[in-house]
């Protein structure tokens, strides 16, 4: 049955070459913008090197405090994240604790030439809690930072511009006024990976001064590591816990009373950051009602074009119909037919628009809008798209494929559709 | 003829109704994406109130010790900075220099609602030194702008721009006149001087209502993080370099990064047009899908309606009878798309959901829309009744 269904639906696409056109460019279209879109955000927040461990990987990034008057938003001060977050290292379900910087621009001149990266402050932690792909050396470690030495990882990009590519461990590089030695060069990170990104990673104590031991709010962040997924839900009970408990000891208890923040996977941490508005304890489920209305507000509009287009390839096929009907097809079997065909359709759209997505990409990776930002189709990335033709070809037949079902049979063998 | 029509639209309502949704639901998807244009345009076209060329600001990382948000920095950090300023000032490539709370052309800044003189205004505002009207080119239509000695005053000094002289004053001289009332442990706000625009967002952006207010230097006050830089002009790149090695030296602990003016305005524009350009290719590639479809749509209907067309040619209706019918048709059904449309979007001013569009941005991004709508249904007519309207009287009465 499926078969013969399948060959009448190829049958079709053929029999009006201009419809099939139409329907295939609005088909390939919408899902190439929506592929686009898809393959951004596995890009932010998927697995994903040097983020290997997303999965079971938590990120105290931004911190609201609240007062009677004021209310102040930013990212977490080390004096919080050193007295608070880092012992609960010592929790049996936290298998360890890095603490960071977030990235900051810094500039270095060479030769006359002026060179501008981003670079993160870091403790030896970070380099086992994300997983780099190291070319050359090694990450530096706990005791370079407990000892103040100037030495950095580098991306392969800054060994690019500063040593042309050449091996670089040994060499020195100067940065924001601050000469370090080189002691590894790692894969570009895209600038999206907002936990662990950067051009230059250097210990937090070579800081040029150590005034940033101070403050509660800051330009940190600390990554959590727990030693599976599982325990996510209780660390970040605990987390909220010992939030409470901070809220006691605010250095300026007159001004701010209560602390909003969270210990957020990188989905949720992202809704946090990008999100305006008041504070909220789970972003992430604003976020994906955003996401979900940007994506059904975008398609209603194709929606209603197929829909239209579906209508008109119906009544063009009234006689057939008809035909069908009064040798005793019923509704059901007719809805299913023509769903069926127009899954075929959307399905051959989708692999149009795939091809058109990698294409896209390619361009889009080679403008350097985003840095290093290798937006790519994966398998992740294709059953998403899979998913969205699906639903968008249900979405646009299932109004047609009822209209086609209550064509009457009499009138649709005189070739009537009205 | 109207209600002929009318009712010729009314016989084919189940999938003229379609018709109808598709063209409004692009109706609103033009409109959105025109009125973003256009009132990118509209600011564009107004003065910007600053010279940005030839001027640099260099960030200055400052570690502040305290930590906590309300930090103003210490008094040595403040004095340090002074130094700065008299150390950069030395150069000979050197015009001016001062320092800023807010760079211009960038995102941040700082702003928010006063109440004055019972008033409810939103403004935003910068603490600079007193050489930042020379660094920025700023121009004064009344009073003056602040010098060295305001700091010492028992009242505190302020210069506000024109937007906001007549938000708060209306045609009154601000002059000298108080600017609402101070906190317990405020000073009173005193106007000394109005400049004609400021806008620190850009040319992209609409006038705010801006105030200065003064930064002492002397020991108390906020330590700014932004130092501006006029160089004369030709100045090299390389001095860029000298530049911060020598600001290094005065201030080891601070960290510098200069950025001319010019590349803050490219990111700050790429920041507002990317979303347009993206936004503008997705609409035209809707817009094309849609035209597509609706050429496909009535060229179908067209078909079946072959008989009623043949009728009326065989009662003798001219080609062009025939073919301004089926246009007016589609232009009845366009109206109705766009009608509804606009009285969708009409409720953006009503209920004053966006506050910054102007009525004239708005009118013009309705009219455009409606343009747009027009020409693509009577393009996508066009063909489709050509063909209808060729077709034989004999013929099309012969089809049973």
């Amino acid at each position: 049955m499926l078969k013969n269904y399948l060959k009448i639906a190829l049958k079709i696409l053929g029999r009006r070459k201009f419809f099939t056109f139409i329907s295939l460019f609005a088909i390939s279209v919408t899902l190439l913008v929506l592929l686009v879109a898809t393959a951004l955000l596995d890009n932010v927040f998927a697995t994903g090197a040097p983020e290997v461990h997303a999965g079971r990987m938590l990120g105290v990034y931004r911190m609201t405090m609240k007062g009677p008057e004021n209310t102040s938003t930013a990212p977490v001060g080390y004096a919080f994240l050193d007295r608070y977050v880092r012992p609960m290292a010592k929790l049996p379900s936290v298998e360890r604790i890095t603490i960071t910087t977030f990235a900051e621009s810094v500039v270095s001149y060479l030769n006359g030439r002026k060179i501008q990266s981003s670079m993160r402050r870091t403790d030896g932690e970070f380099w086992r809690v994300l997983a780099f792909d190291f070319v050359e050396g090694e990450p530096f470690t706990a005791a370079d930072e407990e000892n103040g030495r100037r030495v950095a990882v580098i991306s392969e990009t800054t060994r690019q511009r500063f040593f042309d590519g050449r091996p670089a461990v040994g060499k020195t590089l100067e940065a924001d006024g601050q000469s370090f030695r080189v002691v590894g060069v790692v894969r570009d990170v895209p600038v999206l990976r907002y936990s662990s990104s950067a051009d230059l990673w250097v210990p937090i104590s070579t800081a040029k001064s150590s005034g940033y031991k101070q403050g509660w709010m800051g330009h940190f962040s600390a990554l959590i590591l727990a030693r599976s997924p599982a325990d996510l839900p209780q660390i970040k009970a605990e987390f909220q816990s010992i939030l409470r408990g901070a809220e006691k000891q605010i250095p300026d208890p007159k001004e701010f009373k209560t602390l909003i923040a969270g210990a957020d996977t990188l989905f949720e941490g992202a809704a946090r950051l990008f999100l305006p508005g008041p504070p909220v304890v789970d972003p992430a489920i604003q976020l994906r009602a955003v996401l979900l209305a940007l994506m059904l507000g975008f398609m209603l509009l194709p929606t209603i074009n197929l829909v239209n287009i579906n209508l008109s390839r119906i009544l063009d096929r009234a006689s057939e119909i008809g035909v069908r009907r009064a040798f005793g097809a019923s509704s059901r079997t007719l809805i299913g037919q023509f769903l069926i065909e127009n899954l075929v359709l959307t399905l051959i759209g989708a692999g149009v628009g795939l091809a058109l997505a990698a294409v896209v990409l390619r361009i889009f990776n080679a403008s350097g809008l985003i840095e290093h930002a290798g937006l790519q189709i994966n398998a992740r990335v294709f059953l998403y798209g899979l998913a969205i033709a699906l639903f968008f070809g249900l979405l646009s037949g299932v109004y047609p494929a009822w209209r086609m079902s209550k064509l009457h049979p009499v009138q649709a063998l005189r070739g009537r559709s009205a | 003829m109207i209600r002929h029509l009318l009712k010729l639209v009314w016989n084919r309502k189940r999938s003229n109704a379609l018709m109808v949704l598709e063209i409004c639901a692009s109706f609103l998807v033009v409109f959105g994406v025109a009125t973003l244009g256009l009132f990118f345009l509209d600011n564009y076209r107004r003065p910007l109130g600053f010279e940005w060329k030839n001027v640099w600001n260099v960030r200055v990382g400052i570690a502040r010790a305290g930590g906590s948000p309300g930090d103003n920095g210490s008094p040595e950090q403040a004095v340090l900075f002074d130094r700065l300023l008299r150390e950069v000032r030395s150069f000979g490539a050197v015009e001016a220099a001062a320092g800023t709370a807010v760079t211009p052309f960038d995102q941040g800044g700082f702003g928010g609602n006063w109440t004055i003189d019972g008033k409810n205004v939103e403004m935003a505002l910068d603490e600079v030194t007193p050489g930042f009207a020379d660094v920025m080119g700023l121009k004064m239509v009344a009073g003056r702008w602040f010098q060295d000695a305001d700091s010492g005053l028992a009242w505190e000094p302020i210069v506000i721009d024109r937007e906001l002289a007549r938000t708060v004053y209306g045609t009154a001289d601000p002059v000298g006149r108080p600017f609402g009332k101070p906190e317990p442990n405020e000073r009173q706000r005193r106007v000394i001087g109005v400049v004609s625009d400021f806008r620190k967002s850009g040319e992209l952006m609409p006038n705010d209502n801006f105030m200065f207010r003064l930064t002492d230097l002397r020991g108390h006050g906020r330590t700014p993080s932004n130092l501006l830089v006029r160089v004369r002009p030709g100045t090299s790149p390389e001095f860029e370099e000298a530049l911060v090695k020598h600001m290094q030296a005065v201030a080891p602990d601070w960290s510098f990064e200069v950025l001319p003016l010019a590349q803050v305005r490219a990111t700050s524009s790429r920041f507002f047009l990317t979303p347009l350009i993206v936004a503008g290719t997705v609409a035209f590639f809707l817009l094309l899908m849609v035209g597509l479809g609706l050429i496909g749509v009535l060229w179908q209907n067209l078909l079946q309606r072959t008989r009623e067309i043949g009728l009326r040619r065989a009662a003798g209706a001219s080609r062009a009878a025939v073919h301004r019918q089926l246009l007016l048709e589609q232009m009845v059904v366009t109206s109705l798309g766009v009608l509804i449309g606009t009285l969708l979007v009409v409720q953006i001013p009503v209920l004053d959901l966006i506050g910054v569009l102007s009525n004239r941005v708005f009118a013009s991004g309705l009219l455009f829309a409606m343009i747009t709508m027009y020409l693509i249904s009577i393009l996508c007519t066009l063909y489709p009744s050509t063909l209808a309207a060729r077709v034989q009287p004999a013929e099309a009465l012969r089809y049973e």
